[in-house]
């Protein structure tokens, strides 16, 4: 093999880096797509056998949106491994409040597949709650996914002037008691 | 072809260095015929000594041909290639026409071991507009962005949302307003 042909082949299966925002986004359909990122499978190139997987960096982990009543219906399972009462059952939200990134964690954890590449594809994603991003990781960054749901605004986000000139679908009569 | 050969290896469809473009060269280079002047077991292979040995010999000047008598042993032929591969015929009860068949998949053989090819075909210039790399057909634009980049890569909004319906909606009321204004106005 010739350096050119060396450098090519370097070039194909250079790793590179993603950023994934997942402000208002559901978890569960994001770790699809970022599992599919891991493992190299948005890459024409991608064959089972060879390791082409990309690094992730998720940011704004403790902004996501779970579906419906999630919050508070989906139990996250976890046990110690010793006998006699190791497991414990947690709810999103109480998991949630503890770390703020670890149900991303296991949505991608699930997403990525029971495989033996499992472990390493895992130390491939970088978990943030927030935008705060170390620089030595950011400074490798050259792509961003996009997000796969609309991000919806608040009213905080608004002016004062076009809360003003919203048209006004009723008002509320002089004598109204708001409680 | 089947993957069940315990000890059969594995490898890619290859030439010895370029063999066949502009000249070919060929690669057995030597073949050693023992056989035994009584025992039937070498009837074919004195047959095929008498009859077309030394035409094969004069057809094949590349090839040496060496003839050694071994009194009741069994007959085989030992080919040698330029690669420095050998491999033992055995020619034990084989009819003339069968040993020049063999001689003949010999002569064309590279001398590679047979191995079970991963890959039916083969190519050295796999793309002629590059290979694929990650930054292939991605935007130029991206090497100006910081990342990560707070607008660009958002979910685009497909459908009206509520909100743009009811501005929508006021605007064309205060259209139809301004508009029966003036004509009571005017007239």
């Amino acid at each position: 093999m010739s350096s050119m042909q060396r450098a090519k082949q370097w070039a194909t299966f250079a790793r590179i880096w993603h950023i994934y925002d997942a402000k208002w986004q559901n978890p569960f359909d994001s770790s699809k797509t970022i599992a599919k990122y891991l493992k190299g499978q948005h890459k024409p190139i991608y064959h089972p056998l060879s390791d082409c997987g990309d690094h992730v960096v998720v940011i704004n982990c403790r902004d996501i949106a779970l579906p419906g009543p999630e919050w508070y219906q989906r139990v996250f399972f976890h046990h110690t491994g010793y006998p006699k009462g190791g497991a414990t059952w947690t709810l999103a939200w109480e998991l949630h409040e503890k770390n703020p990134t670890k149900i991303m964690e296991r949505a991608v954890h699930r997403a990525v597949g029971g495989t033996l590449l499992r472990k390493g594809l895992m130390a491939r994603l970088h978990l943030f709650p927030d935008e705060h991003v170390s620089e030595d990781l950011l400074r490798h960054v050259t792509s961003q996914i996009p997000q796969l749901r609309v991000q919806p605004r608040r009213l905080d986000s608004y002016s004062e002037e076009e809360v003003r000139d919203f048209p006004k679908v009723f008002d509320y009569p002089a004598d109204h008691v708001i409680r | 072809m089947s993957f069940k050969h315990l000890f059969m290896k594995s490898s890619f469809v290859k030439a010895p260095i370029q063999n066949g473009i502009g000249r070919y060269v060929g690669q057995l280079q030597r073949i050693t015929v023992k056989f035994c002047k009584e025992h039937s077991d070498s009837k074919g292979v004195r047959d095929f000594i008498e009859n077309q040995v030394v035409d094969f010999a004069k057809q094949n000047p590349g090839i040496v041909v060496y003839l050694k008598p071994r009194r009741h042993r069994a007959p085989h032929v030992k080919l040698e290639y330029l690669n420095g591969e050998t491999e033992i015929l055995s020619a034990k009860c084989l009819s003339e026409r069968e040993l020049r068949q063999w001689l003949e998949v010999a002569r064309g053989s590279s001398g590679e071991p047979v191995a079970r090819l991963r890959k039916m075909q083969h190519t050295d210039r796999p793309s002629i507009q590059g290979v694929w790399t990650p930054w292939t057909n991605v935007p130029p634009q991206t090497n100006l962005e910081t990342f990560p980049s707070e607008e660009g890569y958002r979910a685009p909004q497909r459908e009206q949302t509520a909100t743009e319906k009811l501005r929508e909606l006021f605007a064309r009321q205060q259209e139809q307003k301004q508009l029966t204004e003036e004509t009571t106005g005017t007239s």
